[in-house]
């Protein structure tokens, strides 16, 4: 029996979860490719246009796994991982949006309903209630895979906080790296100012080399470091909110939020890139709000906007220019305080 | 012997090419259309360059800038081949050393540059629209039946003031024929255009940022008097055109090929004027090893691939050996 996994949205961040609690009850795991120019024309005539493009990368995904022949399709609602805040409606509604757009598919789609009061999902045991009806799992093999999941979720995230990029972390907790988690060496790329990002960004669209045109990459060889939000430790992120007279009401929004102050904050982060999709609802007031607080911390911010056509032109000259800025700075600096 | 640095900017609208000296004098400037031809424009300039060069000059660096900075690069043999924003500010920097912010339009971008001390320290440059660049002004130039050249002059003879919708060609198009049928007349239209483009501009691009004096304002439509006008109404401040204003991309890119040949001390790539005549022949592929679809850009001189790039994974790119 195998269960679809589709390479978007929050795969990138729950991946090892479902993977490992798949394969402890037995079953074979099927995971798209990673998203590709036919996966995204697959997505993009499969949705309404006015969405925004990783939901419809998404949907590409899913029709690619069907075609595979994925017997069931794993498709999570999310409606809650923090007490009182809750997911964009688009992911609330996505199993729905499936399910309409898909009918053919609507008897193979395993729809577990995320609504938890932290992000390890092993900690609300409702939503897997839908595997004993539906895959027939037994409650105590269910609970059992559940522990194992959060085990190797919990060390993808350790290897987060350490430095390493989502897909490395991912690797390195599902090959069960063994010894002591270390922080990520950082790569001396031989240049003589070295420049550290904070890249703002949701995961399934940082982490999505399509989706992204590969911004991780391209900064990468320019000799940048890169941090994003989830390699700083939640107390940090959480200080950050509790100073705050109101927070974003959408828990990726808020982690984000609270990463731009953070990186604000701390002296080795150069300036701040914020990756957003066109026409994402929550980012329109994340990125403004943290582009008007920039000016007081005295950070340079970018915002790269990105949709389905977006032109590898324009991100190229954009990051080279920030990038350049803050290296001419730091020699500017270096040079007049020498 | 006078040492000379050559810098082009291939931008979506025009094409630019000067020659400056050591001390940035600008020795010899052109300003010529694109018109979709990046290779058929340089290689035309490059030409009637040769004909006007100094007979004691001598090419000691190029650069390159502009969105066909890329595919120039490769054609005139570039030392420095740099983005339009690093560009502009270096130019703008070494004429007016204590500017504090660059208003940049051009075809279809504009940018708004920062500076502190000599130095970029923030910069904007707008996303995905391109209500607010020259293209839109252009087109609605072409739609009143006024020559662009006559735009400003034209906008401050109006009397009266009139608000276009300045945030979406679109709607701005419908908003002015809206307003001609109320019976504004073609200049009161005009003067609000540029109202509505500079509006928009500050708008989205200046948000936030602490836009302080001296105002440089460059990019071809600099040489419009409406819109310099509606800029300082809009910032209740004077603002200043460089003489260089519609080449100041080119200039920037000659300073940073000057300062690139001095730092390494290498002997510029230049492949000289006769890169005119040699066949440069861009083509593009789709490449078909993995469901990305590349499109490959590729490059042949003389039936020698030169150069390649577009593809995601750098197989094509790095298959070229040596880009010369």
């Amino acid at each position: 029996m195998k269960v679809g996994i589709p390479k978007a949205l929050l795969y990138h961040y729950y991946f090892p979860f479902w993977k490992t609690y798949f394969e402890e009850l037995g079953f074979e795991v099927m995971v798209s490719a990673s998203t590709n120019k036919a996966i995204m024309d697959l997505g993009v005539k499969a949705s309404v246009p006015e969405i925004c493009v990783p939901i419809k990368v998404y949907l590409g995904h899913v029709l690619s796994l069907a075609e595979r022949g994925a017997d069931w399709l794993f498709i999570p609602r999310f409606v809650s991982i923090q007490k009182g805040q809750f997911f964009c409606p688009k992911f609330m509604g996505l199993p729905d949006m499936v399910r309409h757009s898909f009918p053919h598919l609507a008897s193979r789609l395993l729809i577990p309903s995320v609504e938890s009061s932290t992000d390890d999902l092993a900690t609300s045991v409702k939503q897997y209630q839908i595997m004993e009806e539906k895959l027939g799992v037994s409650r105590s093999d269910s609970r059992r895979a559940l522990r194992k999941a959060e085990a190797v979720w919990l060390d993808f995230r350790r290897w987060s906080l350490k430095g390493y990029e989502v897909p490395e972390a991912m690797t390195m907790a599902l090959n069960k790296t063994q010894g002591n988690i270390i922080e990520k060496e950082t790569v001396d790329a031989g240049h003589q100012q070295e420049i550290t990002l904070g890249v703002l960004g949701y995961v399934y669209n940082l982490y999505d080399s399509m989706i992204s045109l590969d911004i991780l990459s391209r900064l990468r060889e320019m000799g940048v470091r890169v941090e994003t939000f989830e390699m700083v430790p939640e107390r940090a992120l959480r200080q950050q909110l509790t100073g705050m007279p109101k927070t974003m009401f959408w828990t990726f929004s808020d982690k984000l939020f609270a990463a731009g102050y953070h990186f604000f904050e701390k002296p080795e982060i150069d300036g701040l890139i914020h990756v957003t999709a066109f026409g994402c609802g929550p980012d329109s007031m994340l990125g403004k709000l943290l582009e008007l607080d920039s000016v007081k911390f005295q950070k340079p911010f970018m915002t790269v906007r990105i949709d389905e056509h977006s032109g590898e032109n324009h991100l190229q000259t954009r990051i080279e220019a920030f990038v350049d800025m803050l290296r001419l700075k730091k020699q500017m600096n270096a040079q007049r305080g020498a | 012997m006078r040492e000379l640095y050559m810098g082009v900017d291939v931008g979506s609208v025009s094409t630019n090419i000067v020659v400056v000296d050591e001390a940035v004098n600008v020795i010899s400037s052109q300003y010529i259309r694109t018109n979709g031809q990046p290779l058929e424009t340089v290689k035309a300039g490059l030409k009637t360059l040769q004909r006007q060069f100094p007979d004691d000059g001598v090419i000691k660096g190029v650069g390159t800038t502009g969105s066909g900075r890329q595919l120039v690069g490769v054609m005139l043999g570039a030392d420095v081949i740099k983005n339009e924003i690093t560009a502009h500010a270096t130019a703008t920097i070494q004429f007016v050393p204590d500017v504090r912010t660059i208003f940049e339009i051009g075809g279809q971008d504009s940018k708004i540059i920062v500076v502190e001390n000599q130095m970029v320290t923030d910069f904007a440059m707008n996303t995905v629209c391109a209500a607010g660049t020259g293209s839109f002004l252009d087109h609605q130039a072409e739609r009143l039946g006024i020559p662009i050249e006559d735009f400003g002059d034209k906008a401050l003879s109006a009397d009266r003031d009139v608000r276009i919708a300045g945030r979406c060609t679109v709607f701005a198009e419908s908003d002015m024929i809206a307003k001609q049928q109320f019976g504004f007349s073609k200049a009161e239209i005009i003067k609000g255009l540029c109202e509505a483009l500079v509006r928009n501009y500050i708008n989205n691009l200046g948000r936030g940022k602490k836009l302080e004096p001296p105002f440089v304002f460059q990019g071809g439509v600099a040489a419009n008097k409406g819109i310099i006008a509606a800029f300082e109404k809009e910032i209740n401040h004077q603002v200043m055109v460089p003489e260089h204003y519609n080449i100041m991309g080119a200039v920037g890119s000659a300073i940073l090929a000057r300062n690139e040949v001095k730092i390494s001390g290498n002997a510029t790539k230049f492949r000289g004027f006769q890169a005119a005549d040699l066949e440069f022949v861009p083509a593009t592929f789709e490449c078909e090893d993995c469901p990305n679809h590349c499109e490959v850009i590729e490059v042949k001189l003389d039936g020698h691939i030169v150069a390649r790039w577009g593809d995601r994974c750098g197989k094509w790119t790095n298959s070229v050996s040596a880009i010369a």
